[in-house]
């Protein structure tokens, strides 16, 4: 037994520290072990059949019924959504900025999942020779699924979001910004109330007044601006807009237009606000949502709440592209201490049932020399 | 050891284990009791233990790990210290009780199954895996492990086969 516990470690080492030989032999096991699964496929499925007859047809009939209540409003919800996509990509293409629409995909279908408790992981039928590789995001129609953690020529194996293992960089947005259009509020350039401005201007060595005509929610407002100031001023400026502080207004549409003023009147025209503040999330596990951490309540993101939409970064260091839906804020978990309140997000995505996926040939820079 | 294990029951343990983990990852995937996948495989690696004895219990459920890690891209090795773990275990019948009942081997079988299952977590633990004990931990161990026992009446004879054990037989003595 002892033997057999050191050789089972020593695998493991070499494993996790990534080898060639236990990679062909993994390879090669997925070949020899393809017949057997769709022989026990064909074998167990009249089975499964009737098991689900018996267990699933209430639980169905139900879920129609919702399904098509969803359908319905969903229709009208797509008009505007197609048109705010379209006008999203224009606004992209002007500003020169990545999109998923600019990266290949290879469609794939999910041909087996982990038969244990504790991976979350699917097979699916696309591999090396698609271009498949290890560290590249798998989405659905609905949203981010997973990534890559073994490509095979053929095939290749996706470690859900819900996996332990799983971690991606996620920001998540509040759609306290959308609510605060209506009715219409007087703000400043970088979405300050007006309440605010005196204090924000005594950081300023400027006087500006403001008025704001806003249109409706995640569009192009014009703002017009007086100042008195002699010299030329710019938004980020403002306190807690800083560059890279991870609070981007106008992130979702595209990025805030700095105002130039002159010693005159200047007129300028910036993208909606759209606060968001960034995290990790975490997978948790089957039953269990992943989990958002690192995230730290602030001015200008305030209290996250349940329903915030939940999107990959991107960025040099991330496992994904930016602007992948992965979920909503489902609750909020308190955390005394330091490291902020842990969001649990419920995956757009169908996590329980996937079939058609798309891997995005992107690879992330922490993942390059992977197979 | 292992030159011996190849002549002997190799050839009949990986593909019956492969078989049996095909069944496991297209029935027992859709076929769900309180949610929770059967393990089959890592009940028949512990009924390998039951007709076997510890050692070729222990083996025959590190090679099964083996497969099991293959087939589902976890660092090979971890389940094999699982499922080697409760082939061990489960040997113990065979050590202390030479005729075994059906329902003792079931007790065995679902007891070894649920430190098996126990211990995937742990090593994974042991790996990196910060939250790798979640709290459905409490359904999983005792359903893999009831489910485990009802498996040992197939498993156990399966297991016999595998392994070419004969069951014992009392021979009355001459006169």
């Amino acid at each position: 037994m002892l033997i057999l516990l050191l050789t089972s470690i020593m695998l493991i080492t070499i494993d996790l520290r990534g080898n060639a030989l236990l990679d062909g032999a993994r390879s090669g096991f997925d070949y020899a072990f393809r017949p057997f699964e769709i022989a026990a496929e064909v074998v167990t499925k009249p089975v499964e059949r009737v098991w689900s007859g018996v267990t699933e047809v209430d639980d169905l009939k139900r879920e129609n019924e919702i399904l098509r209540e969803q359908l319905d409003q969903q229709r009208a919800d797509q008009i505007a959504n197609q048109n705010a996509l379209a006008e999203n990509q224009e606004l992209r293409a002007l500003l020169n900025l990545d999109s998923l629409a600019d990266l290949d995909k290879v469609p794939c279908s999910s041909i087996g999942v982990s038969g244990s408790n504790d991976l979350q992981v699917v097979e699916v039928d696309c591999g090396t020779t698609d271009g498949v590789r290890t560290g590249m995001p798998v989405i659905n129609q609905a949203g981010l699924v997973g990534k890559i953690t073994r490509a095979y020529p053929e095939t290749s194996v996706v470690m859900l979001v819900t996996d332990l293992s799983y971690h991606v960089e996620v920001k998540v947005v509040s759609e306290e910004a959308a609510e605060e259009e209506e009715p219409p509020p007087s703000t400043s350039p970088t979405g300050f109330p007006l309440d605010s401005l005196p204090d924000i201007a005594d950081d300023l060595s400027s006087t500006t007044t403001t008025t704001t005509t806003t249109t409706p929610p995640f569009f192009v407002s014009s703002t017009t601006t007086s100042t008195t100031s002699p010299i030329t001023t710019t938004t980020p400026a403002l306190p807690g807009v800083v560059p890279g502080s991870g609070v981007v207004p106008g992130d979702i549409t595209g990025t805030p237009t700095s105002s130039t003023s002159s010693t005159s009147t200047t007129t300028t025209t910036t993208l909606k606000p759209v606060t968001r503040e960034t995290g990790v999330l975490d997978g948790y596990g089957e039953g269990s949502l992943p989990r958002v951490r690192l995230i730290d309540s602030s001015l200008q993101f305030g209290e996250a709440k349940v329903g915030d939409q939940v999107l990959t970064t991107g960025g040099r260091t991330s496992q994904a592209p930016p602007n992948i839906p992965v979920g909503v804020v489902a609750n909020i978990i308190e955390v005394p201490g330091v490291a902020g309140n842990q969001l649990e997000v419920q995956p757009s995505a169908d996590i329980g049932r996937l079939n058609f996926l798309m891997v995005l040939l992107y690879q992330p820079s922490t993942e390059l020399g992977g197979g | 050891m292992f030159a011996a294990l190849w002549h002997s029951s190799l050839p009949r343990v990986v593909p019956l284990g492969m078989i049996l983990l095909a069944i496991q990852k297209t029935l027992f995937v859709n076929l769900q009791p309180f949610g929770v996948i059967v393990q089959v495989v890592l009940a028949f690696a512990a009924s390998a233990g039951v007709v076997g004895g510890p050692e070729r219990g222990a083996i025959a459920g590190f090679v099964l790990g083996l497969i099991f890690d293959l087939s589902s891209g976890s660092p090979l090795g971890s389940t094999s210290i699982a499922m080697g773990m409760a082939g061990y275990l489960a040997g113990w019948l065979d050590v202390i009780r030479i005729d075994t009942t059906w329902w003792l081997a079931a007790i065995f079988v679902g007891g070894a199954s649920a430190v098996g299952e126990f211990l995937v977590p742990t090593i994974r633990r042991f790996v990196g895996e910060e939250n790798a004990f979640t709290p459905d931990l409490a359904t999983v161990v005792p359903v893999v492990a009831v489910s485990a026992s009802i498996l040992s009446l197939v498993l156990v004879p399966l297991a016999r086969w595998a392994l070419q054990i004969e069951p014992p037989v009392w021979k009355a003595p001459r006169e």
